[in-house]
């Protein structure tokens, strides 16, 4: 370097250049184009001795993609880029006036190199399967995570929305599952750091799942922020991440500044959030619930819980009931007639009570540039909705700040910081579920009025606690008095250095930072069903009948979590070419781990929000209830160190063989020594076939590649150990004496081998008419042996369940990916991208338990849904079933007789009651992009689609439990036709009804009804989630504003789907749950502009 | 710049990497020191079983009302109906008792590993030797014949597990085989305790005269008269006290904190058994109530007529040995050999310390007159009145006559015939769902 000439002004001629930079499909000016002097032209002396100056060394095009720019004679070339577009060398050494500078789209730019969080690795040398997205292209408006964002877009990336709560986590499962009980959340990556976070629980049918605010890894990210993400997918692929990566990785790429003059963006949207259709739910109105409750009240034989509802308590309070029972309507005074008849016209709109129209907003901004010594990237952001569901919602602020120093040329330091607020705000239900909105508003009666006319809360008089004790819910008062929410503030921060120690020979260093403070706050007042619950909690005898321990007043409670990791690792790549023929890259690294968490549960009672005190319990009986443990505290911390390389080998650019080798170690405590380190390892290899020269026959394949890996991948689970673990207690065994005990803590198994996950992959990559038809296909085999879970062993062995190795569990499937530019001319360009993906697991080996009552699965998938095949009704009304290819009735499906209890069927009967129905993963997923360019016209359709998913649903009712104090669905009034059962009692006509009553009633331990195949059904549907239509002004107009990009856009999220029928839930995603809230539609409109 | 690359391999190299990942986490421990394992041990001692209050159920000391609160839990014990019972009835313990099992194994297993005073490990490990004999002799007691001489090394046990295995068979062991085991644990736990009598507070825990105590109660059980003999005579030399209740009625002898108590870990009682159920009329009719100083330390009367048990859930109930025991075991075993006047002896020591002075002269005239078979009924009687409620009964009855009982219960007559094969406690179902071999 040394050698290059150094320049002064004084000494160099000077000459202009002048040009103007346009893209080349278009053929439209590129305002905002970097036009400047590579260091590596110049030298970096040439800085040291302040010779040049910035300005000196570049500039931006006008609006006109218009620019000028002065140079010492002996440049020869100016680099021009522009994001999107590929950079050009313009060789400046001879003509230098008006040059007009073509710049061509980079559609593939992303896809050049293969980011894995560890490695850059060259698209052509890649061997491993992965999917990678811009997320430009799937941007939409009033999402506030990017794991949405994602549904249907990548193959083989299967994302399910859980609930429409604002800041519900979506479930993400790639290439299906590979364990049978832990989670299957894949790893998230942010420019190389893992995430920390709370697994997204599995089951989102159970309520308290939906209900509880957590703190996910990604939910403090703007997805504006982000640049594109990247799937990895095959052990070639993940290996790298060692044991976390089993359920595949997910590594996200942040904006970072480009050379070039300062852009400022910004962009602004408000998004009207929909109320959701309540009809969907098909409930009773208020006249169909009266007739339903006259019905009820007729029947001599329904006699659970008759005294409910507002009809009985009307006859009840005329001493009717009898009458009608015996004479009927008409037989009632005119009075009561009147009564009831009034009923039928109070209809309570509780879907407007519920639910509402939301107008949010959403702003973010972001300053950007740089030049060959610096790049920077600042952005802040605001998103800030209410949901759907009166009384939830989130708010997040967000702040990110990247800089990349180029210290000299062989040494680079970057420093990332993310920061971020993020709020979201619940109800807040108890151990109750009457309590949760979704819920309620299925069981509300039509007619219950929420205020009477002086404005006082009604409460539901249905909604008991015991046959003598109300304890008086209305939902309009819960609201006021109790509240729900969760503040988590979250820093990342991540810092680089980089050195090439030789041209061949790079060192990187980079030090990631995780700080999580997470709040979580419940409070409910005096005056709430919430606290008027808890306090039963602690009722006792007293001496003057039922007394309580729990002080009058509110009730706070909260949650402070605080979580902190560093994630340090240090690499040394080794990068060589000889003989042209030969590439070799090595890395080697290691990295180190460390994570704390830390949480703090308190509650206080008593507590008067004016005055923040709170009442101490001071009754020795609370002692012993955990409900009122006034402190509860958590520490939890954790160590790895993993050492790892990668080897890649490449001849004559065609052929690559690809190697890499983990080992992972983690917290020794507890763990048995033989898997202290678990070496996790995978081999791959490729073959360019469009480079051979048998090829150049074949002039429309731009591109193909074939593609082979195969790896293991491990994990152990750490609460089993092979020792004897002890968890510290204390104990009082005879009165006065304390003493602190050690609770022999789960079954130590010294034989617990630890779970391997065997992949192979073979791909497909195929570009045509110069990629303009361009499909990745990928085939896969997953096969996980030694699958840790759950198994009952004899209770002599001092415990009822240990931790073993109990089955094996494979996925195979394809993932499709066609992405097609269908039309480009200078005026409209469409393309497309379709992917679809078909997963089949099947559960090939697992221990039975015993004490199941439902079917083992194994020869099924690890989805697979079991039920009770019925053949519509008998005369009685009562279910008929399908045995052994006959028609059996009831009482011979289970064998009932007169005294069953359950005992008549063994475990091993009752399994065989059940068929497989259907697999309750999706045979295919996907989802199909276009995007149409027209002028100044941008319009894109996102849709995601599911083809033959199995799903439940919970049963719309029971017949021996019909409630007249509850609404239904209008199922219930054709219970006992077609497939529907009958509504039955103890005494109700018919032969052996009884005994099949009391069998449901009683003594169906299985809860088979629940699995009749009638509440078992296919669903398929396609999701038009997001139409999105933009406009870009015209640059010319922009001019005298000094504005160089506007675009204004109107978005309609979830306006359409299409496929199988889902009444009676809101969305097809949540079918079957009764306490998820609806996925709202949402109408968007915003703007983006960059000057 | 290369400096500062060779100064992290330098580090990394000096980073020993099980240093690093050596986190010990809060709150858990592999136990390793003496004092680890007395903590462990104690976790085992913590363990509460029902076995005591089932029984009791399932003997004849206690009537039970229909209308009861929660009674549904308890009836089907109550009218010995094991073949289809509601599901709503408590389970006899099983895996508990292998639970303090395990306990007992991994401290006898690991007693060469255990770090710390050697007198303190011998204690403790001596202790779980004689822990873990209670509970095969609980188990043997609950879900085998009685012992019989000719018949122990056939009549089917429980198995028995003194290592922690994962994957193997749990075979059952004969009666025989649990007893030898039992006896065998004992004696080491006599040669490793050096304690002779704990303290009050911790007489949870076993010492020299509890477990010659429980040796005495061993071979009561086995018919083994004389050895019974001399092992209550070798108890009672280190710990012979009895409580006299014409000086003293603050508390039961049977509290953890009276005189007699020589090992106090049992739970015998609870809520239900003092509040939801009353004494069988069999069992007041026994008691002379204006003499003996028991009844009404043991009993209340209630509104409408019936007494209850004075004895509940409180943890001062807790009992498993006291010297009246020994007392009674001394005569029985005397009476059986035949040895009338000798077994007279003990009977009289304790009924002096349980009748008022006039009540105790009535009591030795008659009992001086008795014949053989006379004075072993009075004994037999006098320990169903001394242990009333105190989780004797169904295993005397057992091991003695193994009578017919008959109760009333809900206006229905149930028997339980003499030598009924429902003397012996089915193992519960799920036991039986997760061992084949049971």
């Amino acid at each position: 370097m040394l050698f290059i000439p150094v320049f002064t002004t004084a000494q160099q001629k000077q000459k202009m250049v002048s040009g103007t930079v346009v893209d080349a499909a278009m053929n439209m000016p590129i305002p905002g184009a970097s036009v400047y002097i590579s260091s590596s032209m110049v030298g970096s002396k040439a800085k040291e001795e302040g010779i040049l100056d910035g300005a000196m060394l570049g500039t931006t095009t006008d609006f006109d993609g218009y620019f000028e720019l002065k140079i010492d004679d002996t440049v020869k070339s100016l680099v021009v880029s522009y994001m999107g577009f590929k950079s050009k060398t313009i060789d400046v050494s001879g003509s230098t006036q008006n040059l007009t500078i073509v710049l061509e789209e980079s559609t593939q730019n992303l896809n050049e190199v293969l980011i894995t969080g560890y490695q850059k690795i060259e698209k052509r040398k890649a061997t491993s399967a992965y999917s990678t997205i811009d997320v430009s292209e799937i941007q939409q408006a009033g999402v506030a995570t990017v794991d949405q964002m994602l549904t249907g877009q990548l193959p083989g990336v299967f994302v399910q929305p859980t609930s429409g709560a604002p800041g519900a986590p979506s479930k993400i499962s790639i290439r299906g599952t590979a364990t049978l009980n832990g989670s299957s959340d894949p790893l998230w990556v942010l420019d190389g750091i893992p995430l920390e976070g709370e697994d997204i629980p599995k089951d989102f049918r159970d309520k308290d799942n939906i209900d509880n605010l957590q703190s996910f890894p990604v939910a403090g990210l703007n997805p504006e922020d982000i640049e594109s993400i990247t799937v990895l997918k095959d052990a070639a692929a993940t290996s790298i991440y060692g044991a976390r990566a089993a359920n595949g990785v997910i590594v996200i790429t942040s904006k970072s500044g480009k050379k070039g003059g300062m852009r400022i963006s910004a962009s602004a949207n408000a998004f009207i959030t929909q109320k959701p259709d309540y009809s969907k739910l098909n409930l009773m109105n208020a006249s169909q619930k009266v007739d339903f409750e006259l019905f009820l009240a007729s029947r001599e034989d329904l006699t659970y819980q008759k005294n409910r509802g507002e009809v009985a308590r009307i006859l009840n309070s005329y001493n009717s009931y009898d009458t009608f029972q015996n004479n009927g309507f008409s037989a009632l005074d005119s009075e009561v007639q009147n009564a009831i008849n009034n009923l039928r016209t109070r209809n309570t709109n509780w879907g407007g009570e519920l639910y509402q129209m939301a107008v949010n907003q959403q702003y973010s901004l972001s300053i950007s540039g740089g030049n060959d010594q610096n790049t920077y990237y600042l952005s802040a952001g605001i998103f800030d909705e209410k949901g759907s569901t009166i009384g939830t919602g989130q708010q997040r602020y967000n702040i990110t700040l990247k800089d990349n120093f180029n210290l000299n040329d062989d040494f680079k330091v970057g420093v990332s910081v993310f920061a971020s607020q993020n709020k979201t705000f619940s109800y807040i239900t108890g151990a109750d579920s009457y309590t949760n909105p979704a819920y309620y508003a299925r069981n509300a009666n039509p007619y219950l009025r929420l205020t009477d006319d002086q404005g006082n809360y009604v409460y539901d008089p249905d909604l008991v606690e015991r046959s003598d004790l109300n304890l008086n819910y209305n939902i309009l008062e819960e609201r006021r008095n109790t509240s729900h929410d969760l503040v988590a503030n979250s820093v990342k921060s991540i810092l680089n250095a980089a050195y090439d120690l030789t041209d061949d020979l790079h060192f990187s260093t980079q030090l990631g930072l995780q700080f999580d403070f997470n709040r979580t706050e419940k409070f409910s007042d005096r005056n709430s069903y919430y606290t008027r619950k808890y306090r039963q909690r602690s009722r006792y005898a007293g001496p003057t009948g039922d007394a309580y321990y729990m002080p009058e007043g509110g009730i706070i409670q909260n949650w402070n979590t605080d979580v902190f990791q560093y994630n340090w690792k240090t690499t040394a790549n080794y990068n060589t070419t000889f003989n042209n023929l030969h590439e070799l890259d090595v890395m080697l690294g290691t990295e180190f781990r460390r994570n704390k968490t830390e949480e703090i549960q308190t509650k206080g009672f008593g507590y008067n929000p004016n005055t923040l005190t709170t009442i101490p319990i001071t009754d020795e009986r609370a002692l012993t209830n955990s409900l009122f443990d006034p402190l509860n505290k958590r520490f939890n911390e954790n160590a790895f160190a993993s050492f790892f390389g990668t080897a890649s080998y490449t001849y004559d650019r065609k052929y690559t063989l690809f190697s890499s080798l983990r080992y992972d170690g983690s917290n020794l405590f507890g763990v048995n020594p033989k898997y202290r380190y678990l070496p996790i390892w995978s081999v791959a290899g490729s073959w360019n076939v469009h480079q051979e020269s048998f090829m150049q026959a074949f002039a429309m394949v731009s591109n193909l590649k074939l593609r082979a890996s195969y790896g293991i991948q491990g994990n152990i689970d750490k609460s089993t150990s092979p020792y004897v673990l002890g968890i510290y207690d204390n104990v009082s065994i005879l009165p006065g004496v304390n003493e602190e005990i050690i609770q022999a803590q789960g079954a130590p198994n010294p034989d617990l081998r630890w779970e391997k996950t065997k992949s192979t992959n073979v791909g497909l990559d195929l570009g045509l008419f110069n990629n303009k038809l361009y499909v990745t296909a990928d085939y896969y085999y997953r096969k996980s042996t030694d699958l840790i879970g759950l198994r009952a062993v004899p209770l002599e062995s001092g415990y009822n369940f240990i931790n073993t190795n109990w089955g094996t569990v494979s996925n195979r499937g394809f993932e499709l990916a066609i992405n097609t530019i269908n039309i480009s001319n200078a005026n409209f360009k469409w393309t497309s991208g379709l992917n679809i993906s078909h997963n089949k697991s099947i559960v090939e080996d697992i221990q039975i338990r015993e004490e199941n009552f439902k079917p083992s699965l194994k020869g099924y998938s690890a989805n697979a849904i079991f039920a009770l095949k019925t053949a519509g009704l008998d005369s009685n009304g009562l279910p008929v079933f399908w045995k052994d290819g006959k028609k059996v009735s009831a009482v011979d499906f289970y064998n009932l007789e007169e005294g069953t209890d359950g005992s008549q069927l063994t475990n091993q009967e009752h399994r065989d009651l059940y068929s497989y129905v259907g697999d309750g993963a999706p045979l295919f997923s996907g989802g199909f992009r276009n995007t149409f360019q027209y002028k100044q016209f941008d319009l894109r359709i996102l849709s995601n689609f599911i083809l033959k998913q199995t799903v439940q649903a919970a049963p719309s009712y029971y017949p021996t439990l019909a409630r007249p104090g509850t609404n239904y669905s209008t199922e219930i009034l054709n219970a006992g036709t077609g497939n529907l059962p009958a509504l039955i009692g103890a005494n109700s006509p018919g032969f052996n009804t009884d005994l099949v009553y009391s069998w449901y009633n009683s003594f169906d331990a299985g809860r088979t009804y629940d699995d009749l195949d009638i509440w078992v059904k296919d669903m398929s549907y396609i999701r038009i989630s997001s139409i999105r239509l933009s406009y870009s002004v015209p640059t010319k107009q922009l001019d005298k504003f000094n504005i160089s990009r506007l675009n204004f856009n109107v978005e309609g999220r979830n306006l359409f789907v299409f496929g199988s029928d889902y009444d009676g839930f809101f969305d097809p995603e949540t079918y079957g749950s009764l306490y998820a809230q609806p996925i709202p539609k949402v109408i968007s409109a915003g703007f983006n502009l960059t000057f | 710049m290369k400096k500062l690359v060779y100064l992290y391999i330098v580090l990394t190299a000096c980073i020993s990497c099980d240093d690093y990942l050596d986190i010990k986490p809060v709150g858990q421990v592999i136990p390793s020191s003496v004092e680890d394992y007395r903590s462990f041990l104690t976790s085992a001692y913590s363990i509460k079983n029902l076995d005591k209050i089932l029984t009791t159920y399932r003997g004849d000391e206690l009537q039970l009302n229909p209308d009861s609160p929660g009674v549904e839990q308890y009836t089907d014990i109550y009218i010995w109906n094991d073949e289809n019972p509601s599901p709503l009835r408590r389970s006899f313990p099983y895996a508990s008792f292998y639970s303090i099992i395990f306990y007992c194994n991994h401290i006898i297993e690991s007693k060469n590993e255990i770090t710390g005073d050697s007198g303190a490990i011998d204690e403790l490990v001596g202790e779980a030797y004689a822990l873990r004999a209670m509970q095969y002799f609980r188990l043997v007691n609950l879900y085998a014949k009685p012992y019989e001489r000719t018949t122990a090394d056939q009549d089917p046990a429980i198995p028995i597990v003194t290592k922690y295995q994962t994957d193997v068979d749990y075979p059952v062991n004969s009666v025989q085989e649990v007893y030898d085991l039992i006896l065998n644990d004992l004696n080491r736990a006599e040669d490793l305790i050096g304690v002779a009598k704990q303290e009050v507070g911790l007489n949870y825990r076993f010492s020299k005269v509890a477990v010659k105590a429980f040796q005495t109660r061993v071979y009561l059980y086995q018919n083994e008269w004389q050895k019974a003999i001399d092992h209550a005579n070798a108890a009672l030399s280190l710990h012979s006290e009895l409580q006299d209740l014409n000086a003293d009625v603050s508390h039961m002898p049977s509290e953890y904190n009276s005189v007699e108590s020589i090992l106090a870990l049992e739970t015998v009682a609870s809520f239900d058994t003092a509040n939801n159920t009353t004494i069988a009329d069999d069992l007041i009719g026994i008691y002379d109530q204006s003499t003996d100083l028991r009844f009404d330390l043991y009993f209340r009367p209630i509104s409408g007529g019936g007494f209850r048990s004075k004895k509940n859930a409180d943890t001062k109930f807790k009992v498993s040995y006291r010297t009246s025991e020994l007392y009674l075991i001394k005569a029985e075993a005397l009476a059986r050999l035949g040895q009338t006047e000798a077994a007279t002896d003990p009977l009289l020591e304790l009924a002096k310390h349980r009748y008022t002075p006039e009540g105790f002269l009535t009591y030795q005239q008659n009992t001086e007159v008795l014949n053989d078979e006379e004075l072993l009924s009075a004994i037999l009687e006098e320990r169903r009145k001394e242990f009333a409620i105190e989780g004797h009964r169904w295993f005397d009855l057992r091991r003695t006559t193994q009578a017919k009982i008959t109760k009333t219960y809900d206006g229905q007559l149930y028997t339980l015939e003499k030598n009924d094969l429902r003397y012996v406690i089915p193992i519960p179902n799920d036991a039986i769902i997760n061992n084949p071999d049971l």
